[in-house]
């Protein structure tokens, strides 16, 4: 159970900042909040206490929104739910809705915000992966009295450890940005116990862009989750793809070489076939989103591994 | 603290009051306005029943803090219809014969009319995504997605609205009908009140103190801080029943509150009955419990073994109960066979997740008559126990079931009913109980999980000669209907076959682990699941199709069963063919000849799920391009 | 094929009512005013439908509609005993019982209007709300009748008792007689498996099942529904785990159910073979329905994948590692045999 003294919504940044100096070590910032009374019970910390709750969720900063055939801005408040009601994201961004459609279910989306998901760090998180691979960074701000002081950071160094990130004291995440990448195919694999509204045991989301025959990989981005304490980028992966073309036999070579990242606590055996698999599977899907040909991508590729 | 003030437009009602910041919206709209329609199911967003609309978008409420209703318009179920009426999906819900314990369906109402309103023609596979959010414990979905999908057809013209009728019965031929289920209106509209939704003048809330450890003696327990606490009503524990304590189904070994020593983790200790949970909670974290521990044993095989733990001094070799069926000779049976198939065989405990948790209220009447209201499986048996628990004439005890959210086997034990009765007499005002999830899952019943050794023994022409099989349960902490569930067990293990030489023992075992209970199919589900999957083995090693196996084996009319029964009739034959013809089965043995079959992939299965169904035209959209 | 179809079946049998004790029911009926009707017995609904079942007996032998028949609250200081929500008996136990009490209380206004009308009480017909003689024009309300009859002094109720004639076991060998109805069933799953990650998903069931006799088929197709997918939870993916006698499956989160996007399209066939002792031929559902459903499912993963899993939940951790063991020992053999 979640007991509070003060429930506080900040209408600006500043004002942020205020509350969190004037609460300083007996606040908590929360966003969309749907991880916090369920963590306040028993089997996980149980009866809780935190007398100042800060949510940041109206703040305009946080809010925005902006797409170019470059860049995505989105604000630490975006909800979940926007990746599958908003086209052009969806266009922008065309992993996310794949990813967020797995996200919990309809309710939590629209509660749920990417800087929570992000700054909570869960080792499950599926949100992260799939930002990562659109190159995402992180803008962060912090106000210890002398005015606002800004920082970025790559999304993949920011989060360090499970439930662990880069966040100072009295520090927001404000915005997130990343690449958009329209005309990229995409494939988002995940496997958890159930169909829907599951933790992922394994999650991997594949981009890849084609030449215009369909024949090269021009640019591909590999980021998986669930199989260590953070998610990964697969640089080595996606610099031995780039360039070439797509035979089965580099298919294979690829799929091998992220197995041995497997650091997980528990379920290695399981989660390094997995791994192999989502890769041959995440790949062939997403070239085929990209546009390959069937005599470059052969139907039984398909079969045997999609 | 600092109390919020709200104002929200709340069912097309302005709202301005004041709210507590740790509130949660789902709390404000139950307790502060009486919107008991929204549950709570689980306080943790996983099973959907307390989706509410606020500004339009479907919500857990139980997720939100009460502040993000600020301004907000929220519709909840009590929304969709007058009281007495039913809207369109309402009324589909009504006619599919989609609502069952009713407890998860005003969520499901909310969830469906949120899938309509995003998508009026949404396909089924559509409708299924969006109500993945919620979950249903009773129907198993499929009338609750043909129920949406019927008031899709209905809203969008394609069905009548005269499809919501009653059905005709000629000169009042009722039985062999799907007349709508009559408690159908309440439960689907959200007005149907279920004991934690109940409320009575003057009434404390109840919190249980239970158990850390799996096995201990109790050396004191000292609440003097918790009884001077302000607002602490009443404070109990076993020393405090002034009867025979000890309740159970088979065996009377559970004591309303640990007595002398704890069995398991979440066995309750103490109680306390308060003006608000709050409170209540804080007098728990207040009472000193003095223990010392005891080696627990944790594993059935381990607990049967001379020099385990013994958790109750009556039953030193830790067996609850052991059922035999013997029939014939099976050494000699398994002699005379042609093949004879060994395997072992394990089942996991499992959780009835029921969608209501635990609730009840308790009071002392005017006449001196000891009540509780609570959704008990077995009203008969509480109060028999209860009157003697108590020290009260039968007479004196009254019993009455509250509208049950699920059951299952989960609420037949009276698990938390002494303590609320207890708790009204020493405070002389009515008290209420409601688990937590978190509680109902950690204290109560399981099915047993069984370990078995299985080995049959067949003739070359699929005769089975002969069939001994072994289960050992873990029993749990307390009896419970552990004795049934073997007793039941034994008897159906070897299945609807006649077979000449059979041994079966069932045994249930005392562990520390969570009690086990009765759970739909009682046993039965253990041992059937071991014998039919061992025929599979057997019909591949002969070469026989599986339903061919069974034919050969399968009890007739007049059969003589294993405990030596003669039956009547036996439709065994009819059921074999009626799923073998309805299914378009392709016999065969079964020699994993998926890959080769020609019967699978029909319109009477759904496809394959991969998430996205509403990316549908999209996709569509991709693949032309 | 990185997916893999494959079906398995299994058949199953129970017993209805308390076991190997006798077990008993009791019911109070009234044909009331205004062609309503009260029925009152110790009935425990407890989602299964067992209040639609008695309405619709309560009306068939009492000649009203089952929309007009009130059952009473399950208080023991109310209702007569009819004993508990279990063991599959309710619709036996309590559905006959009722039947039993409600022809009591015809009983008693087909009397009355039989000596009105002064004709045979066996030419007197009843059903959805009228009374009537046969062969004359003798016809009216319910309602009417009930007036005529409280006019005469009578009200029309009936009561009744029903048990069972089961014994307990033998403590040796288990012989006797434990119960004195029992149902048979057969299931037939079929089932797609994800050779990548191990997942199955259960894509149909067929599932035939002897009820004795449908009261309300919809209800019966809801308990067959229901009971397949608690299996299916059971199978495939439900697990409560203790840790040293601590739970590490506290919630939802972790202890996973079943929702809408696991389930089958299950196709349930209703076979009636009448129970001979009791008055309306009825059986049970509740608990049968559940009990071929796991090994048709662990049948059907077999068929596809050639891999039997012996210990349940079959998740797609130990099914893909099953997988891949079979694989190994397949290459080790090839291997062996080169």
């Amino acid at each position: 159970m979640l007991t509070c003294d003060e429930y506080l919504t900040p209408q600006t940044l500043a004002e942020a900042f205020a509350s969190l100096a004037a609460h300083r070590g007996r606040c908590r910032v929360v966003a969309g909040c749907t991880d916090t009374y369920p963590w306040a019970r028993e089997g996980r910390a149980g009866d809780v206490e935190i007398p100042v709750l800060i949510d940041v969720s109206k703040i305009p900063e946080l809010n925005a929104l902006t797409i170019d055939d470059k860049r995505v801005r989105l604000g630490a408040a975006t909800a979940i739910q926007r990746f599958l009601d908003d086209p052009s994201l969806g266009r922008a961004l065309p992993e996310m809705p794949r990813c967020a459609v797995w996200f919990a279910d309809d309710q939590i989306r629209a509660q749920a915000t990417v800087g929570g998901n992000i700054v909570n760090a869960s080792p499950a998180a599926d949100v992260t992966p799939c930002l990562i691979a659109h190159e995402a960074e992180v803008e962060l701000a912090k106000d210890e009295g002398g005015g606002i002081i800004r920082r970025r950071m790559k999304l993949a160094d920011f989060v360090s450890g499970p439930g662990k990130t880069q966040l100072a004291e009295r520090e927001l995440l404000v915005t997130v940005e990343c690449d958009a990448l329209p005309g990229y195919g995409g494939s988002f694999e995940k496997v958890g116990h159930r169909r829907s509204l599951v933790i992922s045991l394994v999650c991997l989301a594949t981009l890849i862009k084609l030449d215009a025959q369909g024949r090269h990989i021009e640019d591909v981005r590999l980021s998986i989750g669930g199989i260590g304490p953070r998610p990964l980028r697969l640089t080595q992966v996606e610099d031995f793809l780039r360039g070439g073309t797509m035979t089965l036999d580099r298919l294979e070579r690829a799929a091998a070489m992220p197995v041995d990242l497997v650091a997980s606590r528990t379920r290695q055996e399981y989660r390094r076939e997995v791994v192999r698999g989502f890769m041959l599977r995440g790949l062939i899907t997403a070239a085929r989103r990209a546009g390959a040909p069937a005599d470059v991508l052969a139907p039984e590729w398909e079969a045997a591994y999609a | 603290m600092l109390d919020l003030h709200l104002e929200a437009t709340i069912n097309g009602r302005k709202v301005s009051r004041p709210a507590k910041p740790d509130q949660r919206l789902l709390d404000f709209l139950r307790d502060d306005l009486n919107l008991t329609g929204n549950k709570e199911g689980c306080g943790a967003g996983e099973c959907g029943t307390c989706s509410v609309f606020v500004d339009g978008v479907l919500m857990k409420s139980c997720l939100l803090p009460v502040a993000k209703a600020q301004g907000a318009k929220i519709e909840t179920i009590e929304s969709l219809a007058r009281t007495g009426e039913l809207n369109v999906l309402q009324r589909a819900f009504h006619q599919a014969g989609a609502s069952q314990c009713g407890y998860c369906i005003p969520g499901m109402v909310m969830a469906a009319t949120a899938a309509l309103r995003a998508n009026p023609f949404a396909d089924r596979e559509e409708i299924k995504e969006r109500l993945g959010g919620n979950i249903c414990r009773c129907t198993g979905y499929q009338k609750i997605v043909d129920a949406v999908e019927m008031a899709r057809d209905v809203q969008n013209g394609r069905l009548p609205a005269s499809v919501f009728a009653e059905v005709d019965a000629e000169a009042g031929d009722y039985i062999g009908k799907t007349v709508r289920r009559i408690d159908a209106p309440s439960k689907v509209s959200g007005r149907l009140k279920y004991a934690g939704d109940m409320t009575m003048p003057d009434m404390l809330h109840v919190q249980v103190l239970r158990s850390p450890h799996a096995h201990a003696r109790i050396v004191s327990i000292d609440a003097s801080a918790a009884e001077a606490m302000e607002g602490v009503e009443g404070v109990i524990t076993s020393a405090d029943v002034p009867g025979e304590d000890g309740f159970g189904v088979f065996v009377n070994d559970q004591p309303i509150m640990a007595r002398g020593k704890v069995r398991y983790v979440g066995e309750a200790v103490a109680a306390v009955a308060a003006e608000d949970l709050i409170t209540a909670k804080r007098a728990l974290a207040a009472i000193k419990v003095e223990y010392e521990q005891f080696a627990p044993v944790f594993d059935q095989q381990e607990a049967m073994r001379a020099g385990a733990p013994v958790v109750h001094d009556y039953a030193p070799d830790n067996v609850t109960k052991h059922i035999p069926i013997r029939v014939g000779d099976v050494d000699k049976g398994f002699a005379e066979s042609d093949l004879v198939v060994e395997e072992t065989y394990s089942t996991q405990a499992i959780e009835h997740a029921y969608l209501e948790p635990e609730a009840g209220l308790a009071y002392v009447d005017p006449d001196g008559v000891v009540t509780v209201l609570s959704p008990s499986q077995n009203i008969t048996h509480h109060r028999h126990m209860l009157a003697r628990i108590i020290a009260k004439p039968v007479s004196k005890v009254r019993f009455i079931m509250s509208p049950v959210g699920g059951g299952f086997g989960g609420k037949e034990d009276m698990i938390y009913q002494g303590m609320l009765a207890l708790l009204a007499m020493k405070t002389g005002r009515p008290v209420r109980l409601v688990f937590t999830r978190e509680e109902s899952i950690a204290a109560t019943a399981k099915r047993h999980p069984s370990r078995t050794t299985l080995r049959m023994g067949l003739m070359r022409d699929g005769r089975i000669n002969a069939l001994h099989m072994t289960m050992i349960c873990d029993g749990g902490a307390y009896g419970l209907s552990t004795e049934g569930v073997m007793r039941k067990a034994a008897i159906l293990a070897a299945g609807p076959y006649l077979i000449a030489n059979v041994r079966v023992d069932t045994y249930g075992v005392y562990t520390n682990n969570t009690p086990s209970g009765a759970f739909r199919s009682f046993g039965a589900l253990q041992t059937e699941f071991a014998t039919e999957s061992h025929l599979d083995i057997c019909a591949e090693r002969l070469g026989l199709d599986p339903f061919e196996i069974r034919r050969i084996n399968a009890m007739r009319d007049g059969a003589v069963t294993h405990t030596g029964q003669t039956l009547g009739s036996v439709s065994l034959l009819r059921c074999l063919e009626a799923a073998e013809k309805a299914s378009g089965w392709e016999a065969g043995a079964p020699t994993a000849r998926g890959a080769t079959r020609r019967d699978l992939n029909r319109a009477d299965t759904r496809p394959p799920v991969s998430l996205g169904a509403r990316f549908g035209a999209v996709e569509k959209q991709e693949a032309a391009e | 094929m990185a997916r893999k179809r494959g079906r398995g079946m299994a058949a199953c049998w129970y017993g209805i009512a308390r076991t190997a004790t006798v077990d008993r029911a009791a019911a109070w009926a009234e044909i009331d005013d205004g062609g309503s009707a009260k029925v009152v017995t110790g009935v425990t609904e407890i989602g299964e439908g067992i209040l639609t079942v008695l309405a619709q007996i309560a009306a068939h032998e009492m000649g009203v509609k089952p929309e007009h028949v009130t059952i009473g609250d399950n208080d023991t200081a109310r209702s007569p005993e009819a004993a508990h929500a279990g063991a599959s008996r309710q619709t036996y136990m309590i559905g006959n019982v009722v039947a039993l009490a409600s022809r009591e209380a015809r009983g008693r206004l087909a009397q009355v209007m039989a000596d009105v009308w002064d004709v045979d009480v066996e030419t007197i017909g009843t059903g959805n709300g009228e009374i009537w003689a046969k062969d004359s024009n003798h016809r009216i309300s319910i309602g009417e009748a009930v007036s005529i009859a409280k006019n005469r002094g009578v009200v029309p109720v009936g009561s009744a008792s029903f048990g069972t004639d089961a014994t307990g076991l033998d403590p040796v060998d288990g012989s006797g007689r434990p119960w004195q109805a029992y149902v048979f069933g057969t299931q037939v799953a079929e089932v797609e498996v994800d050779t990548v990650t191990g997942e199955v998903q259960v894509l149909g069931i067929w599932a035939a099942h002897d009820v004795g006799r449908a009261v309300n088929p919809q209800g019966v197709e809801g308990q067959i529904e229901g009971g397949i997918v608690q299996a299916l939870g059971q199978a495939l993916m439900e697990d409560y785990q203790l840790k040293d006698g601590h739970t590490t499956t506290s919630g939802f989160a972790k202890y996973i159910l079943p929702t809408s996007l696991d389930v089958p399209r299950i196709n349930s066939i209703i076979i009636e073979d009448p129970d001979p002792l009791g008055p309306l031929g009825v059986k049970g559902i509740g608990e049968p329905a559940m009990v071929p459903t796991i090994p048709a499912i662990m049948n059907a993963i077999y068929d596809a994948v050639g891999v039997r899993i012996t210990s349940l939940p079959a998740t797609p951790e130990k099914v893909l590692m099953a997988i891949r063991d079979k694989e190994r020992r397949e290459a080790d053999m090839v291997q062996a045999a080169e």
